[in-house]
């Protein structure tokens, strides 16, 4: 097992690691920009060194800044949470050659998953259902061509993208033509890369995903899927699981995708299969998230199992205790609300400023993951992500009732967060029938300016 | 008590560094207190420049194969090599931000440094 674990990431996710490696008893350094002086991770790990400035490019996207602070701390591992260098080949590949541990899949694993138009072959060759879709990337003379073929609307989807970020829509020969140009420079400016797919663009569709992990043996872990359909702008605010839209045919199919996938993928630690549900039922692969994800508790709280613990133990070559393909089954409904320092009321402006007050919600099962303290000045410089609000209940119905009650009991004096609208989101018909799907956000926000 | 009174008291006191006054005269007695809570604690400046780490990293002192020269209590001239910091496969040199003294070294050749980290401390001319 690793002696010391360097964590090179921030916020709410960093102190979740470092909270599982004080229970494996694995020293924990954290690697922090000059930003993040005052923050919890630093507080809490055992050692923390600074690494640069507080612009991500030169501190937490720094290859050799953090494989430097791993040398000089004496860690043997790194995990590198999520966004960041977590799916980072070349990150995964500098580790490897440092002779450090990399908390996730190989290089080579990283590389193919990377590649979005490489991952949908595979998923083809395993068999599994894919939107259509180019096999490839598309050129300037080929383009029109191809989106004709698979019809509108058409996803423009830059290959190096994730995350949501790089997804354009274009439901005719014109928007197709200024939209395809734009992704273009928009692929090449985010990422490095200007190669882009085209996908059938889904109506409406659920978003679905099944988490995984895999040990060296080739023995899987798999877990009932999360419902997040719950999004704006392709970003996560809701996540659930079960799904209330999944039966137990279709999870037993997707569990057999997912594990089929991760085999593919000769995939190492945790991952997670995306797939989309379109409104007749159907499925179709959508991508692998190469790490550990944002709602990952949600499964926690349904199956007891430390996922950053199992990632650690697959990763120091451990296996796991049941050989072959392992399907849990979920004990109860778990929700988990993302707390963003977002103003809902000025279209999800991001917020700045110090946390004056804060209470944070508890009692029977509520999980609050989260790295503010009362006095804390968020720095301005990384994402919104405050706090995740974790409920588990006997039901899903139990669960929105012990959610609101929750999401009452917050209070972050100082900041205006997306808490509200996360209750908002509660209270409508729809979400409580769980009749949701990926447009949901949007249509609840046009309902309220209509009313107004 | 009159206005004029209690404006001169308080002048007074403004004038000593006593926290509390209580003052008597006959049936009369006013207590005044400053409210002297530090509004920041206090920055201790000196005259001292630091140098700084400007990444994080290995320091050398010298090239290899050279010997380094420096030592405490030497004059430098804006832009002298103070050595450099060693990340990865890049090097970025320490320079003396300013003419002056070097008063204290405060890194040995082979130390890591972490970002922002104090290596030299220059006494300006």
């Amino acid at each position: 097992m690793f002696r010391k674990a360097l964590i090179a990431n921030r916020g709410e996710i960093a102190v979740r690691i470092i909270r599982t490696l004080k229970e494996m008893n694995i020293a924990s350094v954290i690697a922090y920009s000059q930003a993040d002086f005052a923050s919890m991770p630093v507080k809490m790990a055992d050692q923390a060194i600074c690494i640069g400035p507080a612009s991500a490019i030169k501190s937490y996207l720094n290859i050799d800044a953090i494989i430097t602070a791993a040398k000089i701390t004496d860690a043997d591992a790194i995990h590198p949470g999520y966004g960041f260098l977590s799916e980072n080949a070349d990150f995964a590949q500098a580790c490897h050659e440092n002779g450090i541990k990399f908390i996730g899949p190989s290089a080579k694993t990283l590389r193919m998953l990377g590649n979005k138009s490489e991952a949908r072959k595979m998923a083809m060759k395993a068999g599994i259902p894919i939107t259509p879709g180019t096999s490839g990337c598309v050129s300037e003379s080929n383009y029109e061509q191809e989106a004709l073929k698979i019809g509108f609307p058409v996803m423009i989807k830059a290959s190096a993208g994730g995350g949501g970020k790089g997804i354009r829509i274009a439901r005719n020969e014109q928007e197709l033509r200024s939209e395809f140009h734009i992704a273009a420079s928009e692929a090449l400016s985010a990422f490095g890369d200007n190669s882009l797919y085209f996908e059938k663009y889904i109506e409406r569709p659920r978003h679905i995903e099944v988490q995984f992990v895999r040990d060296l043996k080739g023995n899987v872990l798999v877990f009932p899927e999360r419902d997040c359909s719950i999004q704006r702008r392709h970003q996560k605010l809701i996540e659930e699981s079960p799904s209330p839209a999944v039966s137990e045919t279709l999870r037993e199919q997707l569990s057999e995708e997912a594990a089929k996938l991760a085999n593919a993928a000769n995939y190492i630690g945790a991952g997670t299969v995306e797939f989309l549900l379109d409104n007749e039922g159907k499925h179709y692969f959508m991508e692998v998230n190469a790490r550990l994800q944002v709602e990952h508790p949600v499964t926690e709280a349904i199956t007891g199992i430390d996922l950053v613990r199992e990632q650690v133990l697959a990763s120091a070559g451990e296996t796991l205790a049941m050989p072959g393909i392992t399907k849990i089954k979920p004990n109860g409904h778990a929700i988990e609300f993302r707390i963003n320092a977002e103003c809902p009321e000025k279209d999800f402006r991001p917020e700045a400023g110090t946390i004056k007050k804060l209470v944070l919600p508890g009692g029977l099962g509520v999980r609050t993951d989260t790295y503010l303290y009362a006095g804390y000045s968020l720095p301005v410089f990384y994402d919104s992500l405050l706090a995740k609000i974790i409920i588990n209940a006997p039901s899903r119905r139990l669960a929105i009732s012990r959610a609101e009650r929750a999401l009452r009991e917050l209070e972050t004096d100082g900041i205006k967060t997306t808490s509200a609208f996360c209750l908002r989101i509660l209270n409508d018909e729809d979400y409580r029938l769980g009749k949701t799907d990926t447009a949901f956000i949007e249509s609840l926000l046009k309902k309220t300016k209509h009313t107004k | 008590m009159d206005v004029i009174m209690l404006t001169a008291l308080s002048r007074w006191m403004e004038n000593t560094d006593l926290e509390e006054i209580t003052w008597r005269s006959g049936k009369n007695k006013i207590s005044l207190k400053t409210n002297n809570e530090p509004v920041e604690s206090i920055i201790p400046s000196s005259p001292l420049q630091p140098v700084l780490a400007p990444a994080i990293g290995i320091f050398r002192s010298s090239q290899p194969g050279q010997t380094n020269a420096l030592t405490e209590g030497m004059k430098l001239s804006q832009g002298s090599e103070l050595g450099w910091i060693e990340t990865g496969k890049t090097r970025e040199a320490l320079k003396a931000p300013c003419k002056g003294n070097l008063k204290i070294i405060a890194i040995k050749d082979g130390q890591p440094a972490e970002y922002g980290q104090p290596l030299f401390f220059i006494e300006p001319e």
